[in-house]
């Protein structure tokens, strides 16, 4: 398959997500990432061992994967992708948006709209897990879904914690919908309730990004801070 | 009867806890809120802001976004099942 896909992150998403589309035979994988391996991630971002513990992700990674014999050209970019650095995901075909917050997935959902990229969203915190493929022909997109960025300090995976195989079964899911281009399809796993949900979202005309007069024309990185939060 | 509301992780701190909250005599998702807020001091707050429902946050009566609905005046029958579905981050 001459399919090149980017990876934005490669942890507790990303790990499955590239293992899941090397496995399929994508011809070629860019992998952004500039964090370290710790040992807190151990549990969920399976394609560490032990004495991956401080190096680079992205070197690790590219390891692991080389370790499976997988034939699929691997391109690690490192660094991340900011309003700056959109370049970094230059060449790809689709766009597996593994990121841990909420900046990256709206600036990767804007980058991948205004390129005419089809990206896949992925997040999972503690028992919950979203994906959410959107095509690069428009909408249903992000936006469409959360119109902007939350206020305040969130809690991510360091903080909240995540379930290790929830995010197996995300970061799967985003290959898969990646490889079946199943757009405007949101699946949802609630894991204390063993529920699967999958909803098929609706653009909504007046979205800012890809809606009928959309007002995100450019990359703009002031758009990437939380709204102001109200006064309490 | 009453109608269900599943409150997502971030909000069951208002609601010591409890991951689904019932709400008697609503007959829109703005008296919902509104008897929410009455049980669960707070919870207005974290779901609307002076425009309405917050920009991270959805809220499906059924299966239904409300945004394409009759949004905040959409109605809400005994026995129906609403879910609070805010943005998370983490990976
Ligand atoms: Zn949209």
């Amino acid at each position: 398959m001459g399919l090149t896909a980017a990876v934005i992150g490669v942890g507790g998403l990303g790990a499955p997500a590239s293992l899941a589309l090397a496995r399929a035979g994508v011809e070629r994988l860019i992998l952004i990432d500039d964090d370290v391996v710790d040992r807190s991630n151990l549990h969920r971002q399976i394609l560490f061992r032990d004495a991956d513990v401080g190096r680079s992700k992205l070197d690790a990674t590219v390891d692991s994967l080389r370790r499976a014999g997988l034939k699929t050209h691997l391109d690690p970019r490192p660094g991340r992708l900011t309003p700056a650095n959109a370049a970094v995901i230059d060449g790809c075909d689709v766009i597996l948006e593994c990121s841990d917050n909420y900046a990256t997935k709206f600036l990767a959902a804007d980058v991948a709209r205004l390129r005419g990229l089809p990206i896949v969203h992925g997040s999972a915190i503690r028992f919950i897990g979203t994906a959410f493929a959107v095509s690069g022909a428009g909408g249903p997109c992000y936006r469409c879904l959360f119109e902007d960025i939350p206020p305040g300090a969130q809690a991510g995976c360091d903080v909240a914690g995540v379930v290790g195989p929830i995010c197996g079964v995300i970061g799967a899911l985003q290959a898969h919908l990646a490889l079946t281009a199943a757009y405007g399809t949101l699946i949802s796993l609630d894991g204390l309730r063993d529920e699967l949900r999958v909803r098929s979202i609706p653009a909504r005309a007046g979205c800012a990004l890809c809606g009928s007069s959309p007002t995100i024309d450019a990359i703009d990185a002031a758009r990437y801070h939380p709204v102001e939060a109200e006064e309490n | 009867m009453a109608v269900i509301v599943r409150i997502p992780t971030p909000l069951r701190s208002l609601t010591g806890g409890n991951e689904e909250v019932h709400v008697e005599e609503a007959g829109t998702v703005s008296d919902v809120i509104d008897r929410l807020e009455v049980k669960h001091a707070g919870m207005k707050d974290r779901l609307l802001d002076d425009k309405g429902v917050r920009k991270f946050i959805n809220i499906y009566v059924g299966e239904e976004d409300i945004r394409f609905l009759d949004g905040l005046r959409t109605a809400v029958k005994d026995g129906e099942q609403i879910s609070i579905v805010p943005a998370i981050a983490g990976g």
